[in-house]
């Protein structure tokens, strides 16, 4: 435990490095660094980067990372890829898309990848954030996979969300209409120098105005991050959006809600890994779980009888206060 | 555990068909594998640091492998990653034990399964750091 | 010539239509009775996916017409090779590609190969000079010399050719990148004009193509692909006004291949690069005949022997379309596309190199029957390193032999009309219209460079290439396939003179020292203002190097007034 602080006291990459890969695998060590981290809350503002795929998010973190660094601020970035069902393993390409980042000093690169989850992030990317938010991160920029399907997780662990697209989105805003539209603080249109970009931005406007959203209104920037043209407004766009959080009080709110949202996402971690050992260590398990296979006795009532189970023998051994 | 590799093309060398053949098969050996495209020993380390990596796999075709190559693993250990540093590309046979003596685990030639370099790196790499 | 009509057309196809009724009937009796049940049955393929037949016939070639579909030699539609006379009129150029250490060394290099036969000189130079820095510049460590001859500045062209005829022999510098190719050609034509001789007389080639620096080969510091396009139309524009005998591009089929792609593919993507730079040569003014006859291609032949046979020749009938057709070309000598060959160095192997000596030479006689006009042999110890002085003069040794002992130069293009390589001359040639027609849907050549869509096509065919050599489904001697029980081939490498880094780094010392430097910061600034303009940057680019202003300190300006580029790779 006193190791853990030394690691965040030193304030060196290497130590942050050190300690971001015990979260990332989970090890058994990442227990102890994520208590300490958590008492250890900073001030980043975090800030999730999604959208399609080829809408350059990557391209535009790197813009934003550049300038941002150029002011003195200390910036995380955690990119976000996807591991292969098939064989567990990941590309995680986004770091070519930002080598004019490698001779920044103060910018930090994590790559995750998803490792099973589904929902935009990795496993580990919200332990990942609350690490760099602990080691002093003035901002937090998360880019999630980007495989084209819904990516809720982020607004879990994000402050600010920017969604990026592409002009010509036709289809894709149909899909999007169905639910991320509203989630995004930030709308960016990429590429921007290509045709279509005016319609892009004014059927955003429409579909803005028919959510009928109350309280901020969420501006839509247009950029070519290639050519890092409209970054600087879009940081500024950033930055006014925290603003507005603190002045609302959202952004306590919001840090409130997440420790909630993060004590409950651990509560169901722990006790399904609790689950699956128990069922492991009692032979009888095996027996009733080849039952519901077979169709002899059905999923409802033994999954009640496991998991009273479980609770029962922790009841005997613990006086019932807690799992662990 | 997952074992995480950061592969770079060293220096100026432009040919990447290799290396990104090789990270796409090591994908489908299970591993995970950050690409850099083309880097210097200096970013190429700092890459590994930030990244946790178990491997720093390096690929070369440019004749800059004894200056380079003995460079990453130098300043790799300088700054305390003991992380299994590998080689490939075209590398004269000679200049082999040079590399191996200045700390590069193993050299690859063109001609290598990548199934026998997935081996090699889970047969080495270290489990734990901290 | 085509002034027929379909009745007529019915008349000029090479076999009676009743004729071929009667083999397409006959030919399934056979497949029925004699072949079938048969060790061999199953699907066979090409390298690049045509489906290949047991065995062809007139009915697979029914619809040819002799003379508007294949021809004479040196006439429309050029499949049969560029020039009516062919090898018994010019020997296809042997070309070795030399180039390491300091231009002192290489020049002795050139001089010992021209001993030997070559007729002509062919330079790399190191990844410093490719990628634009200068000897001194801490980006190029342990790369100086290594790979190619390092260049910094007039004095070492100058150099380079020192005792060369370079108004009697052809020049052929690999330089890549547009970038490097704009600042090596102002160097190059800069000395013949000190040397007093006329541009005119000056014959050669350069590389020129955006696409190796912005596709083929990754790197730090890549220009935007608009601006790498804009340096390799600018050298071709001043090349077709000032150095009539000069081919200022040539493009690369061969390292996209090398890189990961079919020979379809290889064809497609140049052609459509040579369409894009007459598109925007003609925007600025040109006429198509002013420049078209100086593009020249730059094929690599694989194993597949009549595959890449075919492609030679289906490569010029679309060449021949897109003038004609879509540019309306005039001139004779903009229809027909000239190539130069080198054989692949990718399938060479590191296990038992010796046979790397049958490959070369298979792959160079199909060359010559693909009607090449320039050859290199790659030697075979190139999986090791550059070639030894032994390997290159057996490269040289075997382009000798084809040219002289096997008389296949004797008739032109002597493989047509047989069924098999017609068919597949259409079939290919088919297939590079279609892949054209791909990218142009995409927006052309630098769109799908920009969008990374071009680097994902090379990525997928490598990776399934070299999923295709480990689980043996692609055969390689020695490697997969009979695996070879030789522990260790002993190889003599070429090594590279160790001290070229520092004898290079002094004279650009003193180079430095001695220039007058108002005048070299003169010539950059005024280079740095033409960037953003809408104008041909050569005459300023020779302006600077006049001035002694090296290649790095000239592409530094690329770099600052283009902007930097990130490759699109995943």
């Amino acid at each position: 435990m006193e190791k853990i602080a030394e690691y965040f006291d030193k304030k060196d990459d290497v130590s942050l490095g050190k300690l971001l890969k015990e979260v990332e695998n989970e090890t058994p060590i990442s227990f102890d660094i994520l208590k300490h981290s958590s008492m250890r809350k900073g001030k980043a503002h975090i800030v999730g980067i999604t959208g399609p795929p080829g809408s350059g998010k990557s391209t535009l973190v790197s813009k934003i990372c550049k300038q941002l660094a150029a002011k003195g601020l200390q910036i995380g970035v955690v990119c976000i890829d996807p591991t292969s069902p098939f064989t567990q393993g990941a590309l995680l390409g986004d770091r070519i898309r930002m080598q004019e980042l490698a001779k920044t000093p103060n910018v930090f690169i994590k790559s995750l990848a998803t490792r099973g989850n589904l929902g935009g992030l990795a496993a580990s990317a919200a332990d990942v954030v609350q690490v760099l938010d602990a080691y002093e991160k003035d901002v937090i920029l998360i880019e999630t996979v980007g495989v084209g399907q819904v990516e809720f997780d982020v607004l879990g662990i994000a402050d600010t969300i920017v969604l990026v697209n592409v002009p010509g989105l036709g289809d894709t805003l149909q899909t999007l209409k169905a639910g991320i539209m509203e989630i995004a603080d930030l709308y960016v249109i990429n590429q921007a120098d290509r045709p279509g970009a005016n319609e892009s931005v004014k059927d955003l406007k429409m579909m803005i105005r028919e959510s009928g959203k109350v309280g901020w209104q969420p501006p839509i920037l247009q950029t070519v991050a290639t050519e890092e043209k409209g970054v600087k407004e879009l940081i500024e766009s950033i930055h006014e959006h925290k603003a507005h959080l603190k002045s609302t009080n959202l952004w306590k709110e919001k840090r409130q809600e997440r420790n909630v949202a993060r004590l409950d996402t651990m509560i169901q971690g722990l006790l399904s890994r609790k689950v699956e050992e128990y069922i492991k260590e009692e032979d009888g398990w095996q027996h009733r779980i080849q039952e519901v296979k077979e169709g002899k006795t059905d999923p409802f009532t033994v999954s009640h009888e496991i998991v009273n189970g479980l609770i029962h023998k922790n009841n005997s051994k613990s006086g019932g206060r807690y799992v662990k | 555990m997952q074992i995480k590799v950061v592969m770079s093309k060293l220096g100026l060398d432009i040919h990447w068909r290799g290396a990104l053949v090789v990270s796409r098969m090591l994908r489908d050996e299970g591993m995970e594998v950050v690409y850099l495209g083309n880097q210097f020993p200096e970013q190429i380390v700092d890459a590994a640091i930030q990244e946790g990596a178990d491997v720093i796999g390096l690929s070369t075709l440019g004749g800059n492998h004894l200056t380079l190559g003995p460079k990453v693993v130098q300043i790799a250990r300088e700054k305390g990653v003991d992380a299994l540093i590998i080689m490939g590309g075209v590398i004269p046979e000679d200049d082999i034990p040079a590399l191996k003596e200045a700390g590069i685990a193993e050299v690859f030639g063109p001609e290598t399964r990548i199934e026998s370099i997935a081996d090699f790196i889970r047969s080495h790499v270290k489990n734990t750091i901290a | 010539m085509s002034n027929n009509t379909t009745n007529i057309n019915q008349e000029k196809k090479l076999f009676d239509q009743e004729v071929i009724k009667e083999i397409k009937a006959q030919k399934e009796r056979w497949q029925e009775n004699t072949v079938k049940g048969k060790v061999g049955e199953g699907d066979y393929y090409s390298d690049s996916g045509i489906p290949i037949d047991l065995l062809y016939t007139p009915e697979d070639i029914k619809d040819i017409d002799y003379l508007k579909d294949i021809g004479f030699s040196g006439q429309a539609p050029y499949v049969r090779g560029v020039y009516p006379n062919m090898y018994r009129g010019r020997l296809f150029t042997v070309r070795q590609i030399a180039g390491y250490g300091t231009p002192e060394d290489t020049n002795e290099r050139f001089k010992f190969l021209l001993k030997n036969g070559a007729t002509g000189t062919s330079v790399v130079l190191d990844l410093p000079t490719i990628r634009g820095y200068d000897s001194d510049d801490p980006e190029g460590e342990g790369h100086v010399g290594a790979a190619g001859v390092a260049i910094d500045s007039i004095e070492d062209i100058e150099a380079l050719y020192d005792g060369i005829p370079i108004d009697e022999i052809s020049s052929n510098i690999v330089t890549h990148l547009p970038s490097t190719t704009v600042v090596i050609m102002a160097m190059f034509a800069a000395m013949a004009e000190k040397k007093g001789i006329p541009l005119e007389k000056l014959s050669g080639t350069n590389q020129n193509d955006f696409l190796m620096e912005t596709a083929i080969g990754s790197s730090l510091e890549v220009l935007p692909p608009k601006a790498s396009f804009r340096l390799q139309c600018d050298a071709i524009e001043y090349a077709s006004q000032n150095l009539p005998r000069w081919n200022p591009v040539s493009y690369n089929g061969y390292n996209l291949r090398e890189a990961g792609t079919t020979a379809v593919q290889e064809v497609a993507c140049a052609i459509a690069n040579a369409i894009a730079t007459s598109e925007e040569l003609i925007r600025r003014g040109n006429n198509i005949d002013d420049f078209a006859k100086r593009l020249s291609f730059f094929w690599n032949l694989f194993n597949d022997f009549f595959e890449e046979i075919a492609k030679c020749r289906a490569s010029r009938l679309v060449w021949h379309e897109v003038m004609k057709d879509r540019f309306n070309a005039q001139h004779p000598k903009s229809h027909l596309m000239r190539f130069h060959v080198q054989t692949a160095g990718i399938t060479l192997t590191k296990v038992e190199p010796l046979n790397n000596i049958a490959r070369s030479a298979i792959q160079g006689l199909a060359a010559v029957l693909g009607g090449a006009q320039s050859l290199h042999v790659d030697s075979y110890d190139e999986a090791y390193s550059a070639p030894t002085e032994e390997s290159a003069l057996i490269s040289i040794r075997t382009q000798q032999i084809i040219q002289t002992e096997t008389n296949v130069v004797n008739t032109v293009d002597p493989l047509a009309g047989s069924y098999f390589v017609e068919h597949l001359t259409r079939e290919m040639a088919q297939r590079i219209r279609d892949y054209i027609a791909e990218i142009e849907s995409k927006g052309g050549i630098v769109s799908v460079v920009e969008s990374g869509w071009l680097h994902r096509e090379i990525s997928d065919f490598a990776y399934e290439m070299q999923k295709n050599i480990e689980n043996g489904e692609h055969k390689i001697v020695g490697l997969n396939y009979f695996p070879s029980e030789q522990s260790e081939t002993k190889v003599e490498v070429f090594r590279y003179p160790e001290s070229a880094e520092r004898r290079q780094k002094e004279k650009l010392q003193k180079l430095r020292a001695k220039r007058d430097q108002a005048k070299v910061e003169a010539a950059i600034n005024v280079l740095r203002e033409k960037c953003h303009e809408d104008v041909n940057l050569m005459p300023y680019i020779k302006e600077a190097v006049l001035a002694y202003a090296t290649l790095g300190e000239i592409e530094e300006v690329f770099r600052e007034e283009f902007g930097l580029w990130q490759f699109p790779l995943a």
